[in-house]
């Protein structure tokens, strides 16, 4: 049951363009060197990401410009 | 059409029929009783859609043992389904005429508002989503463009609840968009885009691609998309056809059936 | 059982949305967008999609209430006119006619609006007068 919704929300977050930031594992309390691999391969995992995008204040404008195809708009001549 | 809603009203097949009648020019959704017969002549198809399945939702809250009859399209029939499977309205008390409805080549006459859809502005296509494209399409953009592009249409956001108060399938008494604790009040957009994904997570299972949201949408958000995805979700990894399935949907809040024989003590 | 549906217009800004009450049982239930209105298209905003509760709200006043001993009481309407005459009556005679401000209101008819202006350029005597929209 859980797989299937954390497996849901992972495709959804994926489609909004968040993808990879989401892990499911289960470990028992007596597996200490699993955690520790899962939890070492998770954090290098999302360093290699960079910050959330969602972090931070959210500035419309800038993304408008950043946006490839006004600035493709934007660098045709007399355009 | 109009005699047959005659014959069960008249029979007591039906108590109540809803379907649409002009008034001032409008085809609006309309009650046909049995202390109206007369009025049956004046039922039409029209090529507004409302939610009359909602309705019906509604009035079988308050009155339990009236059968309903419904004008249906497809799309209202999925929902139907749905809310059978969601206990919110009894198969037994619902009796449905189907309409010719879906914009295909190949059905001769159909009577849908989206058989000619609205064509997506230049600065929507530019940085949003075109509300037309389908899933596929969506997913050909790359991840930050993708984010970027969500992002613009979640921002348009007015928190104005209209998608879910005319969505079908929406009947929870206490909606956790409403919640203070879950979602910030007093700022307009409404966290984006927590707002909108929570409701995505709701509609999977339960949306049934009616498009009433994204008309009912001031600024246009592309959500018959974004919940077509979370459809598709559904159907791949649970293989689950909301509308069509018989069966409680994979998000129900009782879970799975126990398969693990219990442990000897 | 009873399940009207009466289209209307909303009475909140000067828009004018065109809205679908539904009735059942005599009591006003919800409120839906009429989607073939040409103004708003089968689109609401959050005060329209809400119109219902404003109109069977208990906090509705049902008679003009006047401040007496710092509390709110109900008065009759010829108390109300009465008493609101006299002060402003007052107001003008100690700090002049532009002293007073008058608003007009977009859920008023244009013959009313008349009458507003009327009454603040003619009867009080000051070109203070604007409308609800313009804030």
């Amino acid at each position: 049951m859980t797989i299937k919704r954390v497996t849901f929300l992972q495709e959804l977050l994926a489609f909004m363009g968040l993808e990879g930031r989401l892990h499911l594992d289960w470990i028992s309390s007596a597996e200490a060197q699993k955690f520790v691999q899962v939890v070492t391969s998770f954090t290098n995992k999302i360093q290699s990401l960079g910050p959330s995008p969602l972090s931070g204040d959210f500035d419309m404008s800038a993304i408008v410009s950043s946006c490839e195809a006004v600035q493709d708009a934007a660098s045709v001549e007399g355009g | 059409m109009q005699e047959q809603v005659r014959e069960w009203l008249e029979q007591g097949k039906v108590d109540i029929f809803l379907g649409y009648k002009k008034i001032q020019g409008h085809p609006l959704p309309h009650c046909f009783t049995r202390d109206n017969l007369d009025e049956s002549d004046d039922l039409v198809v029209g090529n507004a859609r409302y939610s009359l399945e909602k309705m019906a939702t509604k009035i079988a809250a308050e009155h339990k043992e009236l059968k309903i009859g419904l004008l249906v399209r497809d799309c209202n029939q999925r929902a139907l389904n749905v809310l059978y499977v969601w206990n919110q309205l009894r198969p037994d008390n619902i009796e449905t005429i189907s309409v010719n409805c879906c914009p295909s080549k190949l059905k001769e006459h159909g009577d849908c508002s989206y058989l000619e859809p609205e064509k997506a502005a230049p600065l929507k296509m530019m940085i949003g989503i075109d509300n037309n494209m389908d899933v596929k399409a969506a997913e050909e953009f790359g991840q930050e463009d993708r984010y970027k592009r969500w992002m613009y249409e979640f921002q348009k956001c007015l928190k104005c609840y209209g998608c879910r108060d005319i969505c079908p399938v929406c009947f929870c008494k206490e909606c956790s968009l409403e919640h203070t604790d879950l979602i910030a009040t007093g700022s307009i957009p409404p966290e984006v885009p927590i707002f909108h994904l929570v409701r995505a997570v709701h509609m999977g299972g339960r949306c049934i691609d009616c498009g009433l949201c994204e008309d009912a949408c001031p600024v246009d958000i592309s959500l018959r998309l974004l919940y077509r995805k979370v459809n598709d979700i559904v159907s791949d990894v649970f293989d689950y056809k909301t509308g069509t399935s018989a069966d409680q949907s994979p998000f129900n809040m009782l879970g799975e059936e126990v398969t693990l024989k219990p442990k000897p003590i | 059982m009873d399940f009207k549906l009466i289209p209307s217009t909303c009475s909140y800004c000067g828009t004018g949305c065109g809205v679908l009450f539904q009735v059942m049982d005599g009591r006003l239930v919800d409120t839906l967008p009429m989607k073939t209105h040409p103004v708003n298209e089968g689109k609401l905003c959050i005060k329209g999609w809400n119109l219902h509760e404003h109109v069977v709200s208990d906090k509705r006043l049902t008679s003009p209430m006047l401040k007496k001993n710092g509390q709110l009481q109900e008065a009759s309407w010829d108390d109300a006119i009465q008493t609101t005459a006299e002060k402003l009556k007052a107001i003008i005679e100690a700090h002049g006619p532009d002293s007073v401000g008058v608003l007009a209101s977009a859920k008023i008819t244009n013959e009313e609006n008349y009458l507003v202006q009327k009454f603040a350029r003619a009867v009080i005597g000051t070109n203070n007068v604007d409308h609800c929209a313009r804030l």
